[in-house]
Formats: C-alpha cells, sequence, structure tokens
C-alpha cells in the first residue's frame, strides 16, 4: 500500500517537472500566436536547433552545457527573426492554406538540414554539471538534477516574458499589437517590429528550452514532431496567446504523461499486475492528442484563452 | 448519368492542355515497351500511386481548402484491410479493395464528424493528432500484427490476378494506371458536380456559402469521405504490391506529409495539379534518394530541397504550379480585351 | 515502308542476342552480391560495424592473405568459378521493411546480383527475403535472430546466426545456474534473489519475440515475470517505463534493445538509481561501440553475443582475424562484425561448393553445405543448414555467449561468463547500481 503511494508521489513529482518543462517549449508558441493569429509548424524544430546547439558548443567551447543557454536564445532569437522576414512576412498575405504550408515547408526544410548536418542518430549530452546526477528524497523518490534544472528554468522564463510583457513599454506595444492591430498601428506602433519581437522571443524561448532538454533528452532530427503537438495540445489547452495558460496547461499535460506509470501502480495495487497485463506506455502521447482534439471541440478557447 | 457526361467532359480546359495530357496519356500507356530499369518502372508506379493519393486529397485539402495532413491512417485502413482479409479469410483483392474503402469511409464519418467543426490550423493539427493515434493504436493492436505489421503469404503462382500477385511490375504497373484512369474521370466529374461547385463556394467564403443554403459541415463531411476511398483504394493495392505492411510505412505521418505537400505543389484545386506534384517529386525524391543513399552523408537533400520549394511556392503562389501556369495564362489574356 | 522496318527491327533484333549471348558466353570474372544493412538511421553504428565485418571478408576471400588459418584466405577469389572475385553493393535501408524491400528489388533486377546478404533488423530481413523468395534469389543472413524467419518454408533463404530462442534460453540456463553456484566465481545466490524479473523489448519483429520467449521461458523454468514492456526503439523518453519496471522491484531487468534506445535505458536507469541485482541485454544495442562509451557505468551488465575478442583465447583464427579487424577499424570484432563476416564467408564456401552463379545450383548447395567450426571466427561448431523439420534453412550448428563488462585496468573489457566451461573471468554479482 506504502509501495502504491510512493509511485503515485513519484509520478507527481516527474509529471510537475516535465510539465514545467512541456510549458516552455509551448511558451513561445503562444506569444507568436497571440500577437499575429499564426501557427507555427515549425516550432518543434527550432527546439531540435536550441537542442543541437547545446549538445555542439558546449564540447566546441569546453564549458558546461548550462553556460550555453544565452546563445540558444540568441539562435533561437535570430532564427526567428529571419524566420519572420524570410518568410511569415510573405505568408500573412495569403490565405490560411498558404501560412499552414509555409511554416510546414520550414518544418521540413529544418528537420532535413538537420539530417544533413547532423546526421540522424540520436545523440544527447553526455558531459555536464548537472548530466547524470540524481539525488534521494525521503521514500524513495528520486529527483534528476536535469529535470529539476529545466523545471527552475521554467518557471524563470515565465517570470521573466510575463514580466516583459507587463512591466515595459515594448510588452505593452506588444499587447496592445496582439489585441488590436489596427489601433496599435494609429498609436505609431510598428505592426512589422512587433511581428518580428514576437518571433524573437518565441524563437528564444523554445531555443533555450531545447538546450536545457537535451541534458536529458536525446536530440535526432525527428524530435521537433513530439514537440510541436505537445505544444499545440498545451496552447491550445491553456488557449491560444495566454501565457498563464501554456503553464498551467503545461503541468496538466506533464501528468497526463504519467497516466501510465500510475496506471502500472493501480493495477499493481488491485493485484492485476504482471507480466500480461495491459500497458499504457504506448499510449503515453496519444492521451495527449486526444485532448487536443477533445478541447478543440468543447472548449476551443481552452482555460484561459481569449482567442479562438 | 449526367456524372458518366461529366466525367468525360474536358471543354474547359485550352486545346493545349488537352493535347499534353493527351501525350502524357500515351506516354504513360507505352512505357512498359519502352527500355527501362526496374528502378524507373518502381518510380513510376509510385508517380501513379501518389497521384491517386494526391487526388483524393485534393477534393478535401484543394477543393474544399481545408488542409488535411493526416490522410495516411485511410491508406492503412485499405492496406491492412486487404491483408488481414487475404490472409484470415483467403478473400481476393476485388473483393477486399472495396471492402477496404468502405472501412476508410464509415470512419472518416466518425472521425469527420467532429473534425469538421474545426476550421484553419486547428483542423489542420486535429488531423494529425488524429492520423498518431490510429497509428499509435495498430502498433498494439496484436490482430493487425502490431508494430510488426502483417505478411501476405505468397500464393505460388504467377500471375495471380485475383489477388494481385506478379512477378513482373508491369502487371502492378497497368493495374494502377487503370486506377489513375478512372481517378481522373472521377475528379473531372466531381469538379462538375453540385458537391464540386458547393466545395469551392465554402472555400471561397464559407459564411456566405451557409447564407446561400449549403450545409457546410455535411459538404466537407462528404468531401472527406471521397478523399478518404481514393487513398484506401491505393493502400489496399500498396498491400498487395509490397506483400508486407506495417503501421510505420503506412500510416505513418511522413507519408501523410508527402500527400499533401505533392498536391499542394502541383497546385491543390486544379485537376491536373496533383498529378504534375506527384509528376515532380516522386522523381526527384526517387532519384535523389537512390542516388544519395549510397553516400550517407547526404541524406536528407532531397527533402531540403522540397522544404525550400514549398516555402517559396506557399510565400509567392500559393496555388502551386498550376497556378503559375494559370496566372501566367490570366496575364496572357489580359492582354485581349475580354471575349 | 513496312519491310525496311522489319529488316531494321530483325537486324537490332540478331545484334541483340549476339551481344547477350556473348555475355553468357564467358565465366564471371565478377560475383555480385547485394548487401543491405542500416547504415543510416538509430542504428548506423550497427550498420558501420556489419559493412566493416563483410567488407573483411571479401577482401579475405579475394585474396591471398598469410596468417589466417582459413580456407578462403589461401586462395584469391572463388577457385570453383576461375578466380571470380567477390564485390559487395551496398544498400542503406535505414531500418525501414519497405525500403529494404524496394532495395532488394533493385539490386535483383537492376544490378543483377548473384544473391543477398543481409539485414540486421529481423523486420527488414523478413522483407527483404519475401522478395528473394519471389523472385528465386538466394539470400543468406546472418544477424538478424527472430525465431520466425526459419519457419517460413522459404526455399531460397539460408541463417547462418543462431536465433533468440537459443540465447534466450541460455539466458534462463544463466540464471539458474547462479543459484546453483554453478557461475565462476559466484556462490550459489537464494533464489527468491532474482526470481522476480522484468522485461522490456523494442516492438518490432526481433524485440516482441523476444518478449514472448521470455515469457515463455519464464514460465517454463518458474521465474516470476513482473512486468513485461514493449516500447518503440525510437522513443526519445523511456522513463515512464523504466518508473514502472522499477516499481516491481525486480531481481533481474531484461532487455532486448538496438543502440540508441539501449543507452537510453541506461542513463534513464542511472538517473532513477535503480539496483537491480542482474541486466542483460539480448546482444544488439548492447553489444556497440557507442554503447561501450558509456564506460563504467555499464560494468556489470550482462550481454547475449555471439563473439567477444577473449574468443580468440580458445579459437586461433578468431584471433588472427581479429587483429587483421582491428588493423583496419581500429576495434576489435564484436558480435554484429563477426556475424556479418561469417556470413559472407558462407557465401564464399557455398559459392565455391556450388561452382556456378545459377540459382538452383546455388541452392543445392547451400543446401548441402557443412563448414567445420575450425574455418570460423565465432564459436560455434559450424555451418550446416536443416534440409528437413520445421525450421529449414537454420543453421544447427551455432552456439550463442553471454557476456559481461567488466572494467580491467581502466579500460572496459568483455568477459565470458557462460557457457561456464569457456569463463574467462570471474562474473560480478550483483550488479553495482547506479
Amino acid at each position: 500500500m506504502e509501495a502504491f503511494w510512493v509511485e503515485i508521489l513519484k509520478s507527481l513529482v516527474s509529471g510537475l517537472l516535465m510539465g514545467l518543462v512541456f510549458a516552455l517549449v509551448a511558451l513561445g508558441l503562444t506569444v507568436i500566436f497571440g500577437v499575429m493569429d499564426i501557427v507555427n509548424f515549425a516550432h518543434g524544430e527550432f527546439l531540435m536547433i536550441g537542442m543541437y546547439t547545446t549538445l555542439v558548443t558546449a564540447p566546441l567551447l569546453g564549458v558546461d552545457p548550462l553556460i550555453t543557454l544565452p546563445i540558444c536564445g540568441l539562435v533561437g532569437a535570430v532564427l526567428g527573426v529571419i524566420s519572420y522576414y524570410g518568410l511569415v512576412k510573405y505568408l500573412l498575405r495569403g490565405p490560411v492554406i498558404a501560412q499552414l504550408f509555409g511554416t510546414f515547408g520550414l518544418m521540413v526544410f529544418l528537420r532535413n538540414l538537420a539530417l544533413l548536418f547532423m546526421g540522424s542518430e540520436p545523440r544527447i549530452l553526455h558531459k555536464g554539471v548537472l548530466v547524470g546526477k540524481s539525488f534521494v528524497v525521503g521514500p524513495g523518490l528520486v529527483l534528476e538534477s536535469t529535470k529539476l534544472a529545466a523545471a527552475v528554468l521554467s518557471l524563470a522564463s515565465f517570470y521573466v516574458v510575463w514580466w516583459l510583457i507587463n512591466r515595459t513599454r515594448l510588452g505593452k506595444a506588444l499587447t496592445a499589437t496582439s489585441l488590436d492591430r489596427q489601433g496599435a498601428r494609429y498609436m505609431g506602433i510598428s505592426t512589422e517590429l512587433m511581428n518580428a519581437l514576437a518571433w524573437a522571443i518565441g524563437g528564444a524561448s523554445v531555443a533555450i528550452a531545447g538546450g536545457v532538454l537535451v541534458n536529458f533528452w536525446p536530440v535526432d532530427p525527428n524530435v521537433g514532431l513530439l514537440f510541436t503537438m505537445i505544444a499545440f495540445a498545451t496552447v491550445a489547452l491553456g488557449g491560444f496567446g495566454s501565457i498563464r495558460g501554456a503553464l498551467f496547461a503545461g503541468i496538466i499535460i506533464g501528468f497526463i504523461v504519467q497516466i501510465p506509470p500510475v496506471w502500472d501502480a493501480a493495477l499493481g495495487l488491485l493485484g492485476l499486475g504482471g507480466g500480461d497485463a495491459i500497458s499504457l506506455h504506448p499510449f503515453k502521447y496519444t492521451f495527449v492528442y486526444l485532448i487536443y482534439f477533445i478541447i478543440m471541440i468543447v472548449r476551443p478557447q481552452g482555460l484561459f484563452g481569449w482567442k479562438q | 448519368m449526367e456524372a458518366i457526361r461529366n466525367a468525360f467532359d474536358f471543354s474547359d480546359f485550352p486545346r493545349l492542355d488537352l493535347t499534353i495530357a493527351g501525350l502524357g496519356i500515351l506516354f504513360l500507356l507505352i512505357f512498359p515497351a519502352l527500355p527501362h530499369s526496374s528502378f524507373a518502372m518502381a518510380t513510376m508506379i509510385q508517380f501513379l500511386m501518389f497521384s491517386l493519393y494526391g487526388m483524393g486529397w485534393n477534393t478535401i485539402g484543394g477543393y474544399a481548402g481545408q488542409v488535411d495532413l493526416g490522410k495516411a491512417k485511410y491508406v492503412g485502413i485499405g492496406a491492412y484491410t486487404t491483408a488481414v482479409l487475404m490472409i484470415r479469410w483467403d478473400i481476393p483483392f476485388w473483393f477486399s479493395m472495396p471492402l477496404g474503402m468502405v472501412f476508410a469511409i464509415l470512419w472518416s464519418f466518425v472521425i469527420g464528424y467532429p473534425l469538421f467543426r474545426l476550421k484553419g490550423h486547428y483542423f489542420a493539427i486535429a488531423t494529425i493528432a488524429t492520423s498518431l493515434v490510429v497509428k499509435d493504436i495498430f502498433e498494439v493492436w496484436d490482430f493487425v500484427g502490431g508494430a510488426r505489421g502483417l505478411e501476405l503469404p505468397l500464393k505460388g503462382h504467377f500471375p495471380d490476378f485475383l489477388y494481385l500477385q506478379f512477378r513482373e511490375d508491369y502487371y502492378y504497373y497497368y493495374i494502377i494506371l487503370g486506377f489513375f484512369v478512372l481517378g481522373v474521370l472521377y475528379i473531372n466529374a466531381f469538379r462538375h458536380s453540385r458537391l464540386g461547385y458547393q466545395l469551392r463556394a465554402i472555400k471561397d467564403n464559407e459564411d456566405v456559402a451557409r447564407s446561400l443554403g449549403i450545409d457546410v459541415h455535411w459538404s466537407k463531411i462528404k468531401a472527406y469521405a471521397v478523399a478518404t476511398a481514393f487513398v484506401a483504394m491505393v493502400g489496399s493495392f500498396h498491400a498487395c504490391y509490397n506483400f508486407a505492411i506495417e503501421p510505420e510505412d503506412t500510416m505513418s505521418l511522413d507519408l501523410s506529409i508527402l500527400i499533401a505537400m505533392m498536391a499542394m505543389l502541383g497546385g491543390a484545386g486544379s485537376l491536373w495539379g496533383p498529378i504534375i506534384g506527384a509528376a515532380i517529386l516522386v522523381p526527384m525524391k526517387s532519384y535523389l534518394g537512390s542516388w544519395l543513399g549510397g553516400q550517407a552523408g547526404l541524406a536528407g537533400l532531397d527533402l531540403v530541397i522540397y522544404g525550400a520549394i514549398i516555402m517559396l511556392i506557399a510565400a509567392v503562389q500559393p496555388r502551386g504550379v498550376w497556378g503559375i501556369v494559370e496566372a501566367v495564362r490570366a496575364r496572357k489574356r489580359g492582354s485581349h480585351a475580354a471575349a | 515502308m513496312m519491310r525496311k522496318f522489319a529488316l531494321v527491327l530483325t537486324v537490332l533484333a540478331a545484334l541483340g542476342l549476339l551481344v547477350s549471348g556473348a555475355a553468357f558466353a564467358g565465366a564471371p570474372k565478377e560475383i555480385k552480391i547485394g548487401v543491405i544493412y542500416p547504415l543510416t538511421g538509430g542504428a548506423a553504428a550497427a550498420g558501420r560495424v556489419l559493412r566493416n565485418g563483410a567488407e573483411l571478408a571479401a577482401w579475405i576471400a579475394n585474396n591471398k592473405i598469410q596468417g589466417v588459418d582459413m580456407d578462403m584466405a589461401k586462395k584469391a577469389g572463388i577457385q570453383s568459378l576461375g578466380g571470380a572475385k567477390i564485390k559487395l553493393i551496398f544498400k542503406d535501408h535505414q531500418g525501414n521493411p519497405q525500403l529494404g524491400a524496394d532495395l532488394a528489388k533493385k539490386l535483383i533486377k537492376d544490378d543483377k546480383v548473384v544473391g543477398i546478404l543481409g539485414c540486421y533488423f529481423s523486420s527488414v530481413t523478413k522483407t527483404v527475403s519475401a522478395v528473394c523468395e519471389r523472385y528465386g534469389v538466394p539470400m543468406i543472413n546472418g544477424s538478424s535472430t527472430s525465431p520466425a524467419l526459419t519457419t517460413r518454408g522459404f526455399k531460397w533463404f539460408w541463417r547462418t546466426t543462431p536465433h533468440d530462442k537459443w540465447f534466450t534460453k541460455d539466458l534462463f540456463e544463466l540464471l539458474v545456474g547462479l543459484t546453483q553456484g554453478k557461475v565462476r566465481g559466484v556462490k550459489a545466490v537464494p533464489r527468491q534473489e532474482i526470481n522476480t524479473i522484468v522485461s522490456a523489448c523494442e516492438k518490432t519483429e526481433w524485440g516482441s519475440h523476444v518478449s514472448s520467449l521470455i515469457k515463455d521461458f519464464a514460465k517454463e523454468y518458474k521465474f516470476n515475470l513482473a512486468k513485461s514492456i514493449l516500447y518503440s526503439a525510437k522513443s526519445p523518453d523511456l522513463s515512464s517505463e523504466v518508473q514502472s519496471m522499477l516499481a516491481a522491484k525486480p531481481g533481474a531487468m531484461l532487455f532486448a534493445s538496438y543502440t540508441s534506445d539501449a543507452i537510453l535505458m541506461i542513463k534513464t536507469l542511472k538517473s532513477m538509481k535503480a539496483k537491480p541485482k542482474l541486466i542483460w541485454g539480448q546482444d544488439a544495442g548492447f553489444d556497440k561501440p557507442e554503447f561501450r562509451q558509456l564506460g563504467a557505468d555499464i560494468e556489470g551488465v550482462l550481454i547475449r553475443s555471439v563473439f567477444l575478442p577473449s574468443v580468440a583465447k580458445v579459437k586461433k583464427v578468431a584471433g588472427q582475424v581479429n587483429a587483421l579487424y582491428k588493423k583496419r577499424y581500429g576495434v576489435d570484432l564484436d558480435g554484429a562484425s563477426a556475424r556479418a563476416f561469417t556470413g559472407l564467408q558462407a557465401w564464399v564456401h557455398v559459392l565455391e561448393k556450388a561452382g556456378s552463379t545459377d540459382p538452383k545450383a546455388i541452392q543445392k548447395a547451400a543446401n548441402a553445405i557443412d563448414i567445420p567450426g575450425d574455418q570460423l571466427v565465432v564459436p560455434w561448431a559450424g555451418i550446416k543448414f536443416a534440409k528437413v523439420g520445421n525450421e529449414t534453412g537454420q543453421n544447427i550448428k551455432g552456439m550463442g555467449l553471454i557476456g559481461q563488462y567488466q572494467m580491467k585496468n581502466g579500460k572496459l573489457t568483455l568477459q565470458i561468463v557462460y557457457p561456464f566451461d569457456l569463463a574467462t573471468a570471474d562474473m560480478i554479482y550483483p550488479f553495482k547500481g547506479f
């Protein structure tokens, strides 16, 4: 019986930590959407690039991977801005179908560019201050330093972005643009600049998320897809455009991914475990996709959203 | 009756187009007689298959303007129906294929009904989500072999028209060519049909279409069903052509992406578009892929190029290659006064 | 007009016949064998060593090599075919069974290979062998271990490596042996320490079969299989699977993983500070240089293997070939490269016996061949394919080993712990935990 509660506790903690990571990944997507109503299919690829950035620069510069995070941020911001001025700007003029395919093409392009330059094998950081280290807390609860750091970073990032949006003039301009583009323009706020800024923030935050992720999550050219889907589910659940929503939804999604081990623990409690028991592990992320589907049908504005 | 007449009604195309199409069909008919490598033959079969996939996709993605990125699951349903029916109950292709189409269509109604409450990006993402869910289910479902997939037993004697088992590829080629021709005729009829016009109205402006009395929701579902039928049909063929199927190869997201990409590149919303798209991308992918395949260092280059092309098309001419053709023509026409 | 046309046609046809006739007249100077391996993708690491193994074997066969006590090293080329040299045509299946089948078709019809070698992934071998069966082209499989591959009654498929049923049985023999004190350096272990076992296998053809074999043997040997998980080798996150496995408090953890997932498993186990008594990997990913980079972390991990460098202690040829391999590629032979080597070696012997590239002759030769064990680098009694029964084409003289990673002088080595009488070192028990 006690073992059961320990397992539940483990799942709660894991869910919370990973959930914060998912939230961070989704943050960029929701900011971009909030400002300009475009959904970036290549979001996961930005994450992947952040991951590769850290993977490559840490040994190159001989520093600890954590130190490369600002570089990731920079790379992400630059990538976001280039994507905006090079592609998205033109897509905004066209029909929705063009926007979809444009960022979609970007996804295919980036994914295979990575394949070309980085190869197809999954890679993970082997060296680092936090890598591979965990410590035990309480009744057999094992906390991994990397995930803990990622969660802390996520909270910090949310705070920073929140502060940026609500306490700076630039942030207020961004909010104004997302609420009423024409009105903002009349006030002298350059829509172009706001758009680019949104992409810079979006790109930077997700690239940083990648930089932390690669401490415990292997990167390969296809890693983006899963995270794009998770990010969409998170943003849908939280509400497109809502930063607060992304945070809460991310945590909820983190818990959802813990359904299989909780199920196993419950089965174990009821004595139904064992080699032939039904395992929900293959459906780990299926639940996430289902949540997306259900939310979009039942409550399209999500938890905190004010945009459709 | 009217539908059949419509199927052969190509009159709204300029003579030039029809001549090129005619030459194209001629080429396709005599291709196996020309000297070719087995690789070229395999590429041609792929081209015909993807043209069909694309034409199917086009009904919902092109004519209706609802970008569907989850068509692969219906390929899977078609393929698996044929495979399971043959393995378990020895049912020939010609029975299992229509059954596969029926299952796929039924399933498309189940999914389509809630799916079409969504629009635009939300719809697109939902289609990806449903495809992934179905694939995940097939991967653990022992009845269909799970992740191991299914292997179609060899009947032993070749050629076998009942079960579609041949040693020589050109049998497969002509069968898929037959489907291809039927497909073109069907889409042509579709274009002229009431549903076709309704969809174009919906694509232009949904609200206006609704105010004209068109049942938007139901029209979309019908178009989705058509697309599904096409795709499932080719899926059944795929199972027989390859003798083995598994979720990863019949239902993958990559396949859905390829289908949508080809149709979009060639020109979503036009009759020739998907065919053009397939004609460009399939040989490119095949030849680049095999040329680069040995050189491990250049894997992915082919898709980098497609990605770039798609971005370009999306930014410059969302209506694809066919859109470019039409734009050029419109400009030329504009120099004469309207007739 | 028609007559001129007919004349031209006849002349062309005649020329065509002449040319093709000439092509068949002389004995082939080159024998093309198609080799399909995963050269890119998650198992690219394996693909590389497989390729190396096959290439080394081809090189030895094609040239007179001193210092290697093998028949094929003493001659250059296939003697019964006029000294024809083996030419390997490599194709990359990327782990995709569909692609593998397409490549096989291409090799058969365009490159006109005499036969096929491959494909490592049981799932790809399945589809490729089906293509070969359809076209009547011989295929030798060196490294795929799913038992199902030889129960299909195929007439054009031969497998040199023993398969998972043998290997999994070896594992349970080892487990029981532990409790009976038969293992070198370990006193008899109380049964309840390792009675609870869990398994995690990748879910395609290979892993899923290993998983059900473990289930069957657990029942037969009366072990308690508390958790049996199938996962996707491409999955980037295995923490919830591992969490469930550890919740069952297992004594022994059994895995069937390819390279990247094997590495991920160990890392996840480490991050959760797992402390099972025993960890065993069904070869594949656990036997690769990339995996070995985990160094001291994997000390104590057991792997099923078919070849360890220590085999050189009992087989001279193994040491000789390993030295050549190491000189060329910088690392020792391992289970994958050794079997790729042996697979091609089997081809050489079969061709030598057939004396012709005619498929039927090759088929006859393969069914009759009997290669003695001292010709092989792997510790088998030999290569002889079953002709009757329900496992036609399976080599009945193979054998498996179980090795354990141990640190010796600061370097990671692989020592034999099973069969008990071939043990090269004391087994480390229990696993030291993370």
